[in-house]
Parts: C-alpha cells; sequence; structure tokens
C-alpha cells in the first residue's frame, strides 16, 4: 500500500519547472523581476550599441560616416580588417599570410585528431605546416616576392609564434620533466635550477634577453633572426611551467606502475614512453590546458620587442588618427578573436579529458 | 642435485645505516617451490625484490640462472626477463586494456611479433580462466581478476622463475581462492615459485621449503611437515602459534 505523503524518489532528470524555480513565491518573483529587468536593460543597451545604431561600412573608406552616431562603428573593422589579420605585411601579397595562417590552423586541428596521433604522423603534418608557412611568408622562391620576418604581424604572426612556441616548448617539458626526476643528482639537480630561474623571470624579461641581450652576447653564427630567439625565449618559458604539471603527473603515479614495467624487463625509454608518460599526461591534462591557454594569451607581450601581433596590430589599427575614436570597437574585435581560440582550445581539453577518462580509473 | 635457478651468498641490505637484511645465504633449484614467511617488517619483501634488482643489495652476491646481479644494465634487464613478479597490488597498467597488458612487454623486450604476443596472450588468459575480459580495461574487473591477470601477464614472458610478493594480501577473502588455484596449478607444472605469503595452506600444500624470516635473517627453514610440525626455533613457535591459532 502507498502512503499518499510518500514523496517521490528523487529523479534528476525530472527539472522543476521555471515557474516552480523562479515564481514559487512572492519574493522570489520580485527579485527574478528585478534581475530579469537588469539583465534586459544591459541586453537592450548592448544590442542597440552593437546592432541597432551600428555604423557597418564606410564607402569611403574614410571615418566621417561615425562622426555623429550613437551606436559602435564597425566601419573601422570593416576599413582595417586586414592591418589587425596581416600588420605590416605588403598588401599585394596578403593572400600569402591568409594561406600561411591557415596552413598552421589546419595543421593544429588535424593533430588534435586522435588519427594523427604517432610519433611520425604528427611530425610530418608539422614539418609540412611549417614549411608551407615559411615559404609562403618569408617568399624568395617560387617567385614569391622575399619578406623579412620584421614584417610579418598580426594574426597570422600571433599563430606562427603560438604555434612554434608550443612545438618547441611542449618536448622541452618532457625533457625538463624526465631530467628533474634523474638517479643522477647533478642533472636533477642543475635541471631543477634552470626550471626555478625561468620561472622566476617574467616574461617580459625573458623576450627582451633573446630580442636585445643575446645577439650582444652570442658568436655571430649563433644569433640567427630575432623571431627564432624570441620563439625559443617563449618555448623555454612554456617549458620551465609546463614540466611542473609534467612532474606533477608523472609523480601522482603509484610506485608500483615503474615496479612493476622494470620487472617485466622493460628498458628505461620502454618503461617511460609506453606506461609513464601516457598515465603522466592524462594526470596532468587539465594544468596542461590551462598552460596552453595562458600561453596564447602571452603571445602579445612580444610587442615590446618589435613584432606586431594581433594585439599590437589592433592598436594600429585605430591608432591616433582618423579612428582613434573607435579602440573599443577594434578591442571587441580582437577580444572576439582571442576568444574563439581560447574557447575552442578549452572545449578540446574537454574532449581530450572525456576520451581519456580523467578522473576515473 | 637439480639446476641451481637462484644463488644468493652472503647478501646483506642496508637502507642508510639501518641493517634490513642481514648474512642472507639461499639456494634455490630449478623447479623448487619456496614459501617465505614471517613478520611483518622482517625483511621478506626485500629479499625477493633483491632477486630482480627493485631494490638494491650492497654487499654478497645474488646469482640468478647463471647471471651475476650486479650494476651492469645488461645484466639485471636480461635477469628481469626470465623473472616474473606478481605484486600484492597487482600493478596492471590502467590506460592498457588487459589484453595489451600481456602484450606489452613481450612485444618490447622479447622482440616478439604482435599476432605472436596476442596468441599467447590468449593462451595464459585460458589459462588464468578469463579470456572473456580480454578487451577490458583493468578497473572494470575485481580483485581476484586483476591478479589473475596480472599473473597471466607475468606467464607471457615465458619466465623460468616466478616470484610472488603477497599475493592474496590486498584481496577480498572471497577471491583469494581463485588466485591460490592459479599458483597451485603453476606449481604442479614444475614453476620455480618464490612466495611471500600468509596462506599457509598453500605453503603445506605446495612448498618444497619454507621459509622463516625475523629481522632480516632466515631463521628456519625445512619442509612443510617438519616446518608446520616439529619448528625448532622458538620465534617461529612464536610466530606459528599466533597465525595458526585462530
Amino acid at each position: 500500500m502507498t502512503s499518499l505523503s510518500t514523496p517521490l524518489p528523487f529523479d534528476p532528470s525530472r527539472k522543476p519547472s521555471l515557474r516552480k524555480r523562479f515564481f514559487s513565491r512572492p519574493m522570489d518573483t520580485v527579485i527574478s523581476l528585478i534581475g530579469l529587468s537588469i539583465a534586459a536593460w544591459v541586453l537592450w543597451h548592448l544590442l542597440t550599441w552593437a546592432v541597432l545604431n551600428a555604423v557597418w561600412t564606410s564607402p569611403d573608406g574614410t571615418s566621417d560616416v561615425c562622426r555623429d552616431i550613437k551606436g559602435a562603428c564597425w566601419a573601422v573593422i570593416n576599413t582595417r580588417w586586414r592591418l589587425i589579420l596581416f600588420g605590416l605585411f605588403p598588401y599585394e601579397e596578403q593572400w600569402r599570410s591568409t594561406l600561411a595562417c591557415l596552413a598552421i590552423v589546419i595543421v593544429a586541428i588535424l593533430s588534435c585528431v586522435p588519427k594523427f596521433w604517432t610519433a611520425p604522423r604528427l611530425g610530418l603534418l608539422w614539418i609540412a605546416g611549417f614549411a608551407t608557412f615559411y615559404t609562403l611568408m618569408a617568399g624568395g622562391v617560387f617567385g614569391l616576392k622575399a619578406t623579412a620576418p620584421s614584417d610579418w604581424g598580426g594574426l597570422t604572426l600571433t599563430v606562427f609564434i603560438y604555434a612554434a612556441g608550443m612545438l618547441i616548448g611542449m618536448p622541452t617539458a618532457i625533457a625538463l620533466a624526465l631530467m628533474r626526476r634523474s638517479d643522477l643528482p647533478l642533472i636533477a639537480k642543475t635541471t631543477g635550477l634552470f626550471i626555478d630561474t625561468i620561472r622566476s623571470l617574467p616574461l617580459i624579461t625573458i623576450l627582451f634577453t633573446a630580442a636585445l641581450v643575446f645577439p650582444l652576447a652570442l658568436p655571430q653564427m649563433l644569433i640567427g633572426d630575432k623571431i627564432w630567439r624570441v620563439i625559443i625565449g617563449f618555448a623555454l618559458f612554456f617549458a620551465a611551467y609546463e614540466a611542473e604539471n609534467i612532474r606533477s603527473g608523472i609523480q601522482a603515479l603509484p610506485a608500483g606502475q615503474e615496479e612493476a614495467a622494470r620487472a617485466l624487463g622493460l628498458t628505461y625509454w620502454q618503461r617511460t614512453t609506453r606506461v609513464i608518460l601516457p598515465q603522466a599526461f592524462r594526470n596532468a591534462l587539465p594544468p596542461t590546458i590551462n598552460q596552453f591557454v595562458i600561453s596564447f594569451k602571452e603571445t602579445s607581450l612580444i610587442v615590446i620587442i618589435g613584432f606586431f601581433e594581433v594585439m599590437a596590430s589592433g592598436k594600429a589599427a585605430y591608432g591616433s588618427g582618423d579612428w582613434a575614436f573607435a579602440w573599443v570597437e577594434v578591442y571587441v574585435f580582437v577580444a572576439m578573436i582571442y576568444f574563439v581560440f581560447v574557447f575552442s582550445l578549452s572545449r578540446y581539453g574537454a574532449y581530450l579529458e572525456r576520451r581519456l577518462r580523467v578522473g576515473k580509473h | 642435485m637439480r639446476d641451481i635457478a637462484i644463488k644468493i651468498t652472503d647478501m646483506n641490505k642496508f637502507y642508510g645505516k639501518f641493517h634490513v637484511l642481514k648474512g642472507i645465504n639461499l639456494t634455490v633449484s630449478k623447479g623448487e617451490r619456496i614459501v617465505i614467511c614471517g613478520p611483518s617488517g622482517s625483511g621478506k619483501s626485500t629479499l625477493i625484490r633483491c632477486i630482480n634488482r627493485l631494490e638494491e643489495h650492497q654487499q654478497g652476491s645474488i646469482n640468478v640462472l647463471g647471471t651475476e646481479l650486479d650494476d651492469n644494465v645488461g645484466h639485471i634487464d636480461a635477469i628481469r626477463r626470465e623473472v616474473g613478479m606478481v605484486f600484492q597490488h597487482f600493478n596492471l597498467f590502467p590506460h592498457l586494456t588487459v589484453l595489451e597488458n600481456l602484450t606489452l612487454a613481450p612485444m618490447l623486450a622479447r622482440k616478439i611479433s604482435q599476432a605472436e604476443a596476442e596468441k599467447t596472450a590468449m593462451k595464459y588468459l585460458d589459462r588464468v580462466r578469463i579470456p572473456e575480459q580480454a578487451a577490458k580495461f583493468p578497473g572494470e574487473l575485481s580483485g581476484g581478476q586483476q591478479q589473475r591477470v596480472a599473473i597471466a601477464r607475468a606467464l607471457c614472458m615465458a619466465p623460468e622463475i616466478l616470484l610472488f610478493d603477497e599475493p592474496t594480501s590486498a584481496l577480498d577473502p572471497e577471491m583469494i581462492s581463485e588466485v591460490l588455484d592459479v599458483m597451485v596449478s603453476l606449481a604442479k607444472d614444475g614453476m620455480t615459485m618464490v612466495c611471500v605469503t600468509h596462506e599457509m595452506g598453500f605453503a603445506r600444500q605446495v612448498a618444497d621449503r619454507v621459509i622463516f624470516m625475523d629481522q632480516g635473517e632466515i631463521v628456519e627453514q625445512g619442509p612443510p611437515a617438519d616446518f608446520f610440525g616439529a619448528p625448532q626455533n622458538p620465534r617461529t613457535q612464536k610466530f606459528l602459534n599466533q597465525i595458526l591459532s585462530h
């Protein structure tokens, strides 16, 4: 016999109705209405500014159309987007910059697909990607006009520095993490000191040193182009932090994993690559995605040594002349670019966590 | 006299100043089944972990199947390929399926082809009576099943010697017998076994020799009938009283 007062068993799929959640008591109703009105007011203002009162194009390419408007002046993006995306890259060659940027983005997307997760495939993919990028950007072959790295800029430069930095940084981080756990005290201690030193320096100092101090101290043949020194500085900075993420992933493993692999007669490299690192990556995945996201935003710091990445190009796009009033619109546009990249990274991280069953055993 | 599998001579081990193993002398013949027992902290696990160099000894010598266990990495790897080990906590690789757990070492350390390794793996999964679990991950199995997979993993390397380090101590009581059954059947097939265990029933049934350790020393050893029937040393008598009285 069932009593009428017996509550129904809790069923998480049965969500309470909108009315029950927000309007069940008079006080709830009042608070909900206040909240809704504030939200509506903010949204309405955003909408009028961003869409209803906005000016989208400038027929003559000047800022005159935006002189007496109350909304957003998207005409600045329409007129200056090439500067934001490509920086100072020669105007008639900008198709090269577009393709180069796409090459890196496509290679990055492909290397996120599990099918490409073998060392030869990933290696080939990235070598092809960077070769394409470099040929298109530097030119000087196949009848392409030579363009110096100092003329590279905008989103293309940001994507390139980031991709190259991560690609050099990740193997370096793995090497540092393994060396810090070495049985030889000299190697372990030296690596620890190296990591701690890099982590105790601001990224700006490292970029500055790489760009301006190293050329004074290194022999001519080792200097190379400024862009590579900056990428290596950026990669080392990333590697120092990421090495500690990976090390934490390794140390979270029970000692029995290493022992079982030893007892089976596996060599150091076999144990490391087949037993320890795959599990360590899984443990270190959340902080690793964090580090990748932080590093993407840190690329904006390379402006201080004279590279016009997307943030600095944005600043140049509104400049101090005709469009100087339209800085909000430009920064909203740049913010959306960052958001697309960072949000994709986060979602990919979430996918990896599901795939590798992080948090489960 | 049968061929010698393991010969340990005047072996001492220290953790810093702490003298863990004191003057150990032990010879194990091929095909012999040894059970080592003793109170916790007596050094029994440390002793068998020295045999495949999971622990390093400081004095004396350990010779396994004619190879001297020294700092030569080649010697260590050679010995580890011939000496399988089963751990208290199974130590299966959780990121690999049961089948991959079994084929990893044969393919890497013995350079056996994948097809061949998988055939061997299925043979031993059959032997430990869980072939239907091959595609699962270790986390999906019960403790007893995991330990049987761990035994199969050791067998896939076709070892001459198997070391068992308290293989049933982490198991729920109802799963102990399924693991012991597998161990008994291995013993019947003539596998050289050195088992650290408190399963005295197992010791009586299959051991050729039972060794009692206390405070880092081998105190007493002998065939199970003598060892359990008429223990000589008072420390052995006390230990046996404690574990057999309930």
